[in-house]
């Protein structure tokens, strides 16, 4: 057994760090008091293949597998999460949603484009009364001749201000609820009835958009049905929120072990009392305890990772990673800020942006309360 | 057009380097290895000439052991078409003569048009194998390209000289030695890695490598570690001032 990134995604591994740190680290402030990342940027990343890395090559993809794309997500971690969060949404909830659910037809027609990022995709399930409990959306969907209707309010929808391609989760008969009464429509931006409302104004994550979609007898086409069947639109966002889920861990460990080089470095650095902070033991179990708590998330992400790769459905493991890694990081940032005292705290540091940005992981994707659900149920059934 | 790119894998540049107990060599464990800076300008220059008339051919190839193959699977993902590794005992420790022989009799069978070589490797900096290269082939030379472009006769190769470029043409085959340039290497795109990784890298054993100079390292030494620096603190500050002027002439001789 071989707990290593495989050989073959080393220079991936590499390739990935050397852009994050040649052209992302040097821009993150700017990203950050702008709150948009640069359209060049977003350019050079789609060609080099950052919008379809867990994708086939067939549907344009990069073919890196699960793994593969959280790797790359745990590099991406090593700079603003608005990078992380736009290639989270668009790719391991919003492209995936199609690529597990979607129809031969639909999968040719929709992932090139999004695998190359000339289109960016969104994931749409929350909605103001319907949060934790994703099986009471409200949004209903009725057949009307060749189309469907679509009416209802989606919020805090990532990457929804800038999206081109929404998979869009509605109701299709309430009393049927999860099973059978949720269909996944697939809406392109200018469809008639379907506009972006308020741009959500967050605690971090700036330069990455979260946003209201709103639903006004929109028409979507028949073959818009996600995998042409209704009623199977629950099942095909759970399996989305599965690679989600994990890769949103290999981004909280990324963040994490980035923030303990940056403390480790400020406490051989900054002397107190006459000597480097380092040689506390106060420091020191700090460090420790941070490097314990990534290593265990890391080999959490690549086992849940591979067991994706090969087929196993891995529910309960991307649960387990994702309230680990996500409080892992929280603890882990709130350290790193302890270690650099009150620069820390200042905008100018790095620290202050990820103690924001790390704070969301144990609210999206699954709350971490919803997340032990999900373990417990597995552990209490039969 | 075909071009053939000699590329020399080498320790990052972000490496520390140790010198190893035997004073000759340097400790090359847990090393990250690269392709050679100016080797990375040269893939570049010729990739560009690739983006721009799709029927270019882009070959890299390099003398080395087993790990040689890491740098010539990141040229494949940059976008080389493919890639020859010369391997065989002492592949790794050739000196540059030996190397420049290695690589020429697989240049006389893979025939490219131009062959592009960095200035100098980063790591002994001797710039010797493209010129010895020129020489063994029998090929004229340009030294400091920063550009080339096709024309009518040939090729146009820029060349760096004092505050400016010159421009020469190379009627036929000619090895060029290249410069950094504004153009920065291209990253490997994401599919290429992947597509790389699968790409047969065909080997050919070291011939004709007989070497006539041969060089050794007598004795490797790390730099003398840095004085602490001298800090002015508090008193007057007009004083520092000139005390550290005259540092900086007499002392620093940088004024
Ligand atoms: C920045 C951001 C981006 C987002 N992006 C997207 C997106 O792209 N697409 C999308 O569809 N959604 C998105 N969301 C929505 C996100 O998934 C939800 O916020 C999340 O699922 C929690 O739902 P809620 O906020 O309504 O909280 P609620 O469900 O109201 O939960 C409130 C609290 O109650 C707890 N709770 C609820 N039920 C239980 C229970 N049964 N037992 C114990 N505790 C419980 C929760 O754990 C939580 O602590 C985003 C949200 C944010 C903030
Ligand atoms: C918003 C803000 C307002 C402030 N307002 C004021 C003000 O009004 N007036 C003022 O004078 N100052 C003010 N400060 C400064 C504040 O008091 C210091 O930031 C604080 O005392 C910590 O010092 P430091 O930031 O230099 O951290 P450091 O002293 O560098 O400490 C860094 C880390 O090392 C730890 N550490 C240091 N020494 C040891 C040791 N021997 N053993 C174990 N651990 C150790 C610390 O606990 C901390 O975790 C303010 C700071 C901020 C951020």
């Amino acid at each position: 057994m071989d707990f290593d990134v495989p050989e073959e995604l080393l220079l991936l591994k590499r390739t990935v760090r050397e852009f994050v740190e040649g052209r992302l680290q040097p821009i993150e402030k700017q990203v950050e008091d702008d709150d948009k990342i640069p359209d060049a940027i977003l350019k050079e990343m789609g060609a080099l293949g950052f919008f379809g890395l867990p994708f086939p090559e067939e549907y344009g993809g990069v073919g890196a597998g699960d793994l593969g794309y959280c790797v790359a997500l745990e590099e991406f971690g090593r700079t603003s999460a608005a990078f992380s969060n736009l290639i989270g949404a668009h790719t391991a909830i919003g492209s995936m949603s199609i690529y597990l659910g979607g129809t031969e037809a639909q999968k040719k027609q929709y992932l090139p484009d999004l695998t190359a990022g000339k289109k960016i995709a969104a994931f749409s399930l929350t909605e103001p009364s319907s949060g934790s409990d994703a099986a009471s959306i409200q949004t209903s969907a009725k057949k009307q001749g060749d189309r469907w209707i679509l009416n209802g309010t989606k919020i805090w929808v990532t990457n929804g201000p800038i999206a081109d391609v929404v998979v869009v989760y509605a109701a299709n008969d309430r009393t049927l609820g999860a099973r059978g009464g949720i269909t996944a429509f697939i809406v392109e931006k200018g469809y008639t009835g379907f506009r972006v409302g308020k741009v959500d104004d967050k605690m971090g994550l700036r330069g990455s958009y979260t946003g209201e979609l709103v639903f006004e007898d929109c028409e979507v086409p028949e073959e818009n049905v996600l995998g042409g069947t209704v009623g199977s639109g629950f099942r095909t966002a759970l399996g989305a929120l599965d690679i989600g889920r994990i890769s949103l861990a290999a981004g909280a460990v990324g963040s994490s072990q980035h923030l303990l080089e940056l403390a480790i470095a400020h406490s051989k650095r900054r002397v107190q009392f006459g000597k480097p902070i380092a040689v506390n033991q106060a420091i020191q179990w700090m460090l420790a305890d941070s490097a314990v708590e990534i290593h265990a998330a890391r080999l959490m992400v690549y086992d849940a990772a591979a067991k994706m790769d090969r087929g196993t459905r891995a529910s309960t493991e991307a649960a387990m990673v994702k309230v680990f890694a996500s409080e892992m990081a929280g603890r882990v940032v709130d350290r790193v800020m302890q270690i650099h005292g009150g620069m820390g705290y200042m905008k100018e540091s790095p620290v202050e942006r990820a103690y924001r940005d790390a704070r969301i992981l144990r609210i999206y994707e699954g709350t971490s309360e919803v997340q032990r659900m999900i373990i417990a149920e597995e552990l209490l059934k039969a | 057009m075909r071009l053939l790119i000699c590329i020399k894998q080498v320790p990052d540049s972000t490496t520390r380097v140790k010198v190893a107990p035997d004073g000759t060599s340097i400790v090359t464990d847990g090393i990250t290895w690269s392709i050679s800076p100016y080797d990375e300008y040269a893939i570049e220059l010729a990739l560009e000439q690739k983006d721009n008339a799709a029927d270019t051919v882009v070959s890299v190839i390099s003398v080395g052991g087993p790990r040689t193959k890491d740098a010539l699977r990141q040229a494949l993902a940059m976008g080389c078409d493919d890639a020859t590794l010369v391997t065989g005992e002492g592949a790794d420790t050739l000196g540059p003569l030996g190397i420049a022989n290695a690589l020429k009799s697989a240049i006389d069978e893979l025939k490219p048009d131009l062959v592009l070589c960095g200035k100098q490797a980063s790591d002994d900096d001797q710039g010797f194998v493209g010129p010895a290269l020129a020489e063994a082939l029998g090929w004229p030379h340009v030294a400091v390209v920063t550009k080339v472009a096709p024309s009518a006769a040939g090729t146009e190769i820029w060349k760096e000289v004092e505050g400016g470029h010159e421009v020469w043409k190379a009627s036929g085959a000619a090895v060029l030695t290249v410069q950094k340039s504004e153009k920065e290497p291209r990253y490997p795109s994401l599919p290429g890695i992947m597509k790389a990784k699968k790409k047969e890298i065909p080997e050919r054993p070291v011939t004709g490598v007989e070497d006539p100079v041969t060089i050794e390292i007598v004795k490797l030494e790390p730099p003398p570690a840095r004085g602490g620096g001298k800090i002015f603190k508090d008193g007057d500050v007009k004083a520092h001032a000139a005390a550290l002027a005259t540092l900086l002439r007499d002392e620093a001789k940088v004024l």
